[in-house]
């Protein structure tokens, strides 16, 4: 276990929390996108975090060695939630179906707005965390100077 | 004045020993958000403690190398204690992590390193300081 590895989780972790971001954007951009390339509503999308046992070199990952505990982040998957749109009546829309109802997509902004802030005050926390193992590996460059 | 006496044993092993707990530090603040993950904790003080024996308390004889080292200043041995935090309050996604305290911890951490750079440098100036004191 050394500093370089910590400085690598920390680096996962800003990663996984920029493609959150990605994310989140995306659905606050499409709030009110009525109509996708795949036909329908824009459909929230949610990022899905997994951590994973850091691997230093490929001959621990040969041997199978995962004798270390600590653990980096990644983006599992990008999803597409697949919830029923939110219809409202606007008979007028050019993408209102029969009935009149045009469906929109179920994307509350203020959940969103919420998941940002999270996302960033990650990021930042992560970012402390990296900073930390610097500071650690360049003080331990001076010790007997 | 020894050239590897226990204080330069000592202080390089919390060296060593608060640089493997940033790591599993770093690991909890970069997984404080993923589902599952269980918060994890080092442990070295105690063992440090034992390790260094101050007072010769927990040593024990020996005459022959294969004997295993109990007590008495047992640097070779010494490796730390990792787990996962049993007293995490499990949140809804099953993670235990607690930020705040997690970024806490590493302050902490990072301050008594600092200190131990320091006193080994001091220590290092000594040494030093005797080595030239011919001239």
């Amino acid at each position: 276990m050394d500093v370089l590895t910590s400085m690598k989780i920390s680096s996962s972790a800003l990663s996984a929390n920029k493609k959150r971001l990605g994310a989140i954007s995306s659905n606050i951009a499409n709030a009110q996108t009525t109509q996708t390339q795949e036909g329908g509503p824009y459909r929230r999308k949610v990022v899905v975090f997994e951590s994973r046992p850091v691997q230093e070199n490929f001959s621990e990952t040969l041997e199978n060695e995962i004798n270390r505990k600590s653990e980096s982040v990644r983006v599992k998957d990008v999803v597409s939630l697949n919830e029923p749109p939110h219809l409202k009546y606007e008979p007028s829309h050019p993408h209102a179906n029969k009935d009149g109802y045009v469906a929109y997509p179920k994307v509350n902004v203020m959940t969103e707005m919420a998941d940002l802030i999270s996302a960033q005050r990650s990021y930042e926390a992560n970012i402390s965390a990296f900073k930390t193992s610097k500071s650690m590996a360049l003080k331990s460059l001076e010790i007997g100077k | 004045m020894e050239l590897n006496d226990k204080t330069l044993k000592s202080l390089a092993a919390s060296l060593n020993m608060r640089q493997m707990r940033q790591e599993i530090i770093a690991s909890n603040v970069a997984n404080s958000e993923t589902p599952d993950y269980k918060s994890k904790r080092l442990d070295f003080e105690e063992a440090l403690a034992r390790a260094i024996d101050l007072d010769k308390s927990q040593a024990m004889k020996t005459s022959d190398e294969k004997h295993y080292n109990v007590g008495g200043g047992g640097f070779k041995s010494l490796s730390p204690q990792v787990y996962e935090d049993p007293n995490g309050d499990i949140g809804v996604d099953g993670n235990t992590v607690d930020r705040d305290k997690e970024m806490a911890k590493m302050a902490e951490n990072k301050i008594l390193f600092d200190a131990s750079i320091q006193l080994f440098n001091k220590k290092m100036g000594l040494l030093k300081y005797i080595l030239n004191s011919e001239k």
